[in-house]
């Protein structure tokens, strides 16, 4: 099995058992915890990517609800002070990007004299 | 608000808004392909298939860029809260968007593998050791993996089940989804532009995202909340009782970093938390009308005596114990549990301030 192979049976495993999750808690799991779902049916499906995605933390909120550890005063607290990091490492890495981008362009500045790569490596 | 869950809550706004969004990327893939292939360097596409790929691909990026933009332009001009208030509509139609872009790719340049062309796309190339000729696909694959999980977490019952907080932590995945769309472009189509138009069209669109977000994040930092000053008996100063208009609120942050909105109706003063229980957005910027503030991100509305939703909404949020010294507010840093009855506080010289709105 290469590594293509392996990431695919990855991502195909994870979601496999979001697939059970999702059968699992949108059956049981969401009328146990969230009285508003409660005989609301409709809405269920569109659920179901989202477990698939992000199974894990799934259910770790349902362990949280079910165990009776959920701490009200955690649902108020935004967390507005990263913001200002967020938006400068995104700005950084944006500039980054956009540098290595334009500098190893062939055709800009029109005055550089066009370079042969290498052909890609491949893996199989 | 909803008592019972259902699929969408469709109003008449959101109909207008998604309208409007729909119109757009009509609009926008109708002039990449069939007005502008000069102006945007496309003049020569290999095939109908690309050309599609690289007009799905670019109003994906524009949407995107919009998508961020909207919240930084909000904190800075409240003009703008009504682009807010469906955001979330746009992010998925977004990603459908950079669905298409990708299934476009996938569908052409890894579809006649002999092998499964999800692996052909991640071992077509893996030249990770150098820039040029980088397998900038990548880049494309996380933010597409990242949208996904955004679009697909939209839905109110993920903020409740998560809970606000989480769901925003969540929901922070946005910037490094953006800033890799960015890579993705530098070192995918850009490499190839014969012209620079596009170039300085992208350059422009993130540059201004980027700029935004500064912008947003020191304003919050120079025009942010005041902190509360120290008190007596474990109560904190939040402000002098004239500083409060009547209809609105002083929002203060509190010694454990909480925020509350200390509100004025009808010459009494009351408090609850600034952090609306839907998005934790900030209720402490509404108006209150008939003691019922209105969060200005999405509308949501809170008994500002009880923080309750007036029925049958069940959304509750905390409250706080208040009191006037002289003309100090003075607020019990210890909140209340969410839905608590507080006996407003009335003001002895009630004289109103005028609201500066």
């Amino acid at each position: 099995m290469n590594t293509a192979e392996a990431l695919f049976f990855a991502v195909r495993l994870w979601l496999s058992i979001g697939a059970f999750v999702a059968a699992v808690f949108l059956t049981v799991g969401i009328d146990r915890v969230d009285e508003d779902a409660r005989g609301a049916y409709v809405f269920r499906p569109l659920l179901v990517p989202g477990i698939l995605l992000i199974w894990p933390l799934v259910v770790w909120r349902w362990g949280v609800l079910e165990m009776g550890r959920d701490r009200w005063a955690a649902r108020y607290a935004p967390p507005r002070a990263t913001h200002m990091a967020a938006a400068l490492l995104m700005a950084g890495a944006m500039v980054v990007a956009i540098w290595l981008g334009l500098s190893s362009r062939q055709d800009w500045p029109a005055d550089i004299a066009p370079e042969r790569l290498s052909a890609p490596e491949v893996s199989q | 608000m909803s008592v019972k869950y259902i699929p969408v809550q469709w109003n008449r706004n959101k109909w207008l808004y998604d309208g409007v969004m729909l119109a757009g990327v009509c609009a926008f893939l109708w002039l990449f392909i069939h007005v502008s292939p000069e102006l945007l360097s496309h003049e020569h596409p290999i095939n109908a298939q690309v050309h599609n790929a690289r007009a799905f691909g670019a109003c994906a990026f524009v949407m995107l860029s919009i998508i961020l933009a909207i919240g930084p332009l909000a904190r800075l001009d409240r003009r703008f809260l009504p682009l807010l208030y469906n955001r979330r509509h746009f992010g998925v139609m977004t990603v459908f968007v950079a669905l298409s872009h990708a299934s476009y790719i996938v569908n052409w340049y890894f579809a006649f593998s002999s092998s499964n062309k999800y692996e052909a796309l991640l071992f077509a190339n893996t030249s990770f050791g150098q820039v040029a000729g980088f397998p900038f696909e990548v880049f494309g694959i996380f933010a597409l993996a990242v949208l996904l999980i955004l679009a697909t977490t939209s839905h109110d019952f993920w903020m409740k089940f998560l809970t606000p907080p989480v769901w925003k932590r969540l929901h922070y995945l946005i910037y490094p989804a953006y800033a890799s769309v960015v890579a993705h472009v530098s070192l995918g189509i850009l490499q190839e532009q014969q012209n620079h138009v596009f170039t300085g069209i992208f350059l422009v669109g993130a540059g201004a995202v980027a700029l935004l977000h500064i912008l947003a994040a020191l304003h919050e930092r120079r025009a942010g909340d005041p902190k509360a000053d120290a008190g007596q008996g474990g109560l904190v100063r939040v402000c002098d009782v004239g500083d409060i208009a009547e209809g609105r609120a002083r929002i203060t942050l509190l010694p454990g970093g909480d925020r509350v909105a200390v509100f004025r109706q009808d010459g009494r003063l009351s408090a609850i938390s600034n952090a609306c229980a839907h998005q934790n957005g900030p209720l402490g910027e509404g108006r209150v009308i008939d003691c019922f503030v209105t969060c200005p991100w999405h509308g949501f509305q809170y008994d500002v005596t009880n923080g309750r939703s007036p029925a049958p909404f069940t959304e509750t949020i905390p409250t706080y114990n208040l009191s006037l010294q002289g003309r100090s507010v003075m607020v019990d840093p210890t909140a209340n549990p969410p839905g608590t009855y507080v006996e407003p506080v009335p003001v002895p010289d009630a004289t109103p301030t005028e609201d500066p709105a």
